[in-house]
Parts: C-alpha cells; structure tokens; sequence
C-alpha cells in the first residue's frame, strides 16, 4: 500500500469517526423508551405473530422482557434502538444465571451469542414449573 | 489496468457530505431520518474497509475479466453512446440477477447479508458493503458483458455508477418520487420494501437502477402505506460487533457443513434458512406462514351471514 492510499485510508477512518460522533450526538436522549407491558405485548406480537404469552416479565430497565407459552420463552431484548427477538426452550431460559442484575441468556448463534436482559433475580415468582 | 474514472470515489465526498445533513436536517426534524451511533458506526466502517475486503481476489477478477475481453464475440467501443446505452441496460439486468442471486442462495446472502443487518435506513446503511463479495465470486456474473465485447474499464464505470445511484435510495426522507419515474426506476419507496422483514415484502425489488426488471419478473412489491417497512433481517443480529456483522452468516455455514457434512450442498446453496428437516424458516415458509395467517383472520368475516336489512 502505497503512502497516498494510507493518507486516503486515513483521512476516511476519520471521517468515519467524525460521523459517528456526529451521529451520537444527534441522537443523545432521544432513544427509544423503555417497554412497559402494552408496548412489550405489542411488539411480541410482532415478533411472534403465531405465539400467544401466557405470562411476560420486563427487565428492571424495560429494555427487554421474557415471554413464556407452554415449552417455549420468548426473549426481546434491546440492541441499540432496536430488539433483537429469539425463541428459546423455557428450561433454557429457566436455567440461565443472573450475575451482577444481568440475566445471559444463551442464543449460540454467531450472529447473536447470547441476549442480556437486566434482571436482578430469575427466575422470578411463578415462573418455576 | 487502472480504471480511468471510478465513479464511487468521485462520489465519496457527496456521501459524506449528505450522511451529515441528514443527521442534522434528522436531528431538527426538517426531514424523516433514523440514526444511532453504533449503527451507523457499524455501516460506515463496513463502507470504509470494503474495498479492501476485495483486494485478495481483485487480480483474479481482473484476469478473468481481462481474459473473456481477450475471447470476445464482438469489439464494442468505448465512446459509442449506442455502446453505453446497451451496457447501461446489461449491466442493469446483470445487477438484477446477481442480487437475486444474493437473496436466494445462502453461500451468495452470506456475502450480502449484512448490507441488510442494520435496523435503520439511512443513507449511512447505503455503505454498509460486504467484505467477502470476491471470495464468494459474485463478479464472475459480470464475466459475460466483457466476453460480450464491452471493455472490462468500462464494465467496472457502470458498475461503479449503478453503485452511486443506489446510494440516494438508502433514505425515509423521500417519500413517493412522481409517478412515471416510480414506474421505471429503483425509488427510496421501492427500495425500502427491500430492506424490510415483514413477510410480505421479503425478497422482492432486487433492482439496481431499473425496476422493470422486477416487474417483469415478478418480483416487484410496491411500498403500502398501511405496512410501514421494519428493517432488518428476520433474525436480527445482537451485537454491534464489526466482525461478527461481516462473517456470522460463513461461521453458519460452517458450523452447518460440520453438523451435517452430507447436506453441504443444501447448506451451501439452499435459500437461506434451508435446513435438511425443514425446521428453520426461509423467505418462501414465512411468506406462507403470513398469508396463512391473513386467510385464517378473513375467514369469519367471510363466513358471516349477511345482516338482515334493517326495517
């Protein structure tokens, strides 16, 4: 690579920064709100048309909750200002550990590896069985 | 060979230019866009090193290039506006099939994947280009406009103008373009029915400058104001992880050939979300899935009696 093609990559990458910044600026308080249960109902349904939650729980912060019908959890969970959504068995989602308020749910997938939703105890009341 | 003018670099300046007024004409409202930070992190940095991504194939693609031009049928010249029309049209028709390709072939929607993987769509997702469209050979489509008689510098400037024009779709902030040039062309409303996942407009509008290629081949899908587009992928990523973004699709693979090493063919070149037992879904199951899901909620309305008239 010669010094003109480095100058160039240079300059790009700040420009790149500059952006992202810019971007991060703009964008400062203005991110999605946290679900509370209509918006969480609303956006399993969108997510999961053909399943209907028979209970849900928010995270602390409402940046995700875990839905269950019969064998099967239902997880949103917030990636920047949009909600990654996955299907889990439920004793997967019952067994998942909580360690500092954040719940890791196992995805194993190389596109999502895990969802973290913040949960200061799970699973919570009613959710064993 | 060096190209004598590659449109994509004339052009850097306006992207960069535009990224920035809609983030701030965005910002105060004055138009329709959609930005977060690490996305647009992601989108950018993924534009800046693209072309990088390409550079272990690029003399292979060259030579392959540089030979069909050797064995071609016809000498086609360079400044004949006859000769840039037709290539405007191959190329086109070209783009269409390769991006086709891209949707319905996961070896091809691995290298694609994640111009798709963003939640936004902005003119910053526009750059959001793959790293590894040379070792998933995609250029070789390209292949036959040179073995045709078009010069293998002047396939690269349509490419590299098809290329541009597709930047200015990548935005919410034009609603409907009229309607003649909606008829005719790859529009932001068009393209933004691409970029959806809600089953209905999954893989459809493949354009790259012309739409007519969808619409005679049945893959158009206008934008309907009753389904707002939800960008992204069916099965969203959850990470800002740049690498992760570039390559989760060929780890997939992978990881799929290894399970199953006798259904490699079916990994490799099945739709994306192929599997051997049929128990992942693709485009075409979701597609069913929705429209068995809106026949089942016409049906009691269908089936109720008609009200007696009122006296």
């Amino acid at each position: 690579m010669n010094a003109a093609a480095l100058i160039q990559l240079a300059v790009s990458a700040l420009a790149v920064a500059l952006m992202t910044g810019l971007a991060a600026l703009a964008t400062r308080g203005r991110g999605a709100p946290p679900l509370d249960e209509a918006a969480a109902r609303r956006l399993l349904a969108e997510e999961f048309p053909d399943r209907r939650p028979e209970a849900l729980w928010l995270a602390a912060d409402g940046h995700g909750v875990i839905a269950r019908e019969g064998e099967r959890a239902l997880v949103l969970a917030r990636i920047g200002d949009g909600y990654l959504a996955r299907e889990l068995a439920w004793s997967a989602a019952l067994s998942a550990e909580v360690r500092d308020g954040r719940l890791t749910l196992p995805l194993r997938e190389p596109g999502a590896p895990r969802a973290v939703l913040a949960f200061a105890a799970w699973p919570p009341e009613g959710a064993r069985a | 060979m060096k190209i004598p003018t590659d449109p994509v670099t004339l052009a850097t300046p306006f992207f960069i230019l535009t990224v920035i007024l809609e983030i701030v004409l965005g910002r105060f409202g004055v138009l329709k866009a959609r930005y977060e930070a690490r996305d647009t992190g992601v989108s950018l940095t993924m534009g800046l090193f693209s072309t990088l991504g390409s550079l272990p194939i690029a003399g292979l693609s060259l030579a392959g290039a540089i030979w069909c031009y050797h064995h071609r049928l016809f000498t086609i010249p360079m400044t004949a506006i006859w000769a840039w029309v037709l290539l405007f049209l191959a190329e086109d028709l070209t783009y269409y099939w390769f991006h086709r390709l891209s949707h319905e072939r996961r070896i091809w929607w691995a290298a694609h994947v994640n111009h798709h993987s963003s939640q936004h769509y902005n003119l910053s997702t526009a750059l959001r280009q793959t790293w590894t469209g040379g070792v998933a050979f995609t250029w070789a489509l390209w292949l036959p406009l040179s073995l045709l008689g078009f010069p293998p510098a002047m396939v690269a400037i349509q490419k590299g103008i098809s290329l541009v024009y597709q930047y200015w779709i990548h935005t919410e902030a034009i609603g409907r373009m009229p309607r003649w040039f909606e008829a005719v062309f790859n529009t932001p409303s068009h393209h933004r029915v691409h970029h959806a996942r809600n089953p209905r407009y999954l893989d459809r509008n493949y354009a790259g400058i012309l739409i007519v290629w969808d619409r005679l081949f049945g893959t158009f899908q206008p934008e309907l104001d009753e389904e707002a587009p939800r960008y992204g992928l069916v099965h969203n990523l959850g990470a800002f992880n740049i690498l992760r973004v570039a390559f989760h699709e060929w780890i997939g693979i992978a990881q799929d050939i290894v399970r199953q090493p006798r259904h490699a063919l079916g990994w490799l070149f099945g739709p994306p979300g192929w599997s051997p037992d049929g128990s992942r879904d693709t485009s075409a199951s979701l597609k069913a899935q929705w429209a068995a899901r809106n026949a089942a909620a016409a049906q009691p309305a269908s089936l109720t009696p008609a009200a007696e008239p009122a006296e």
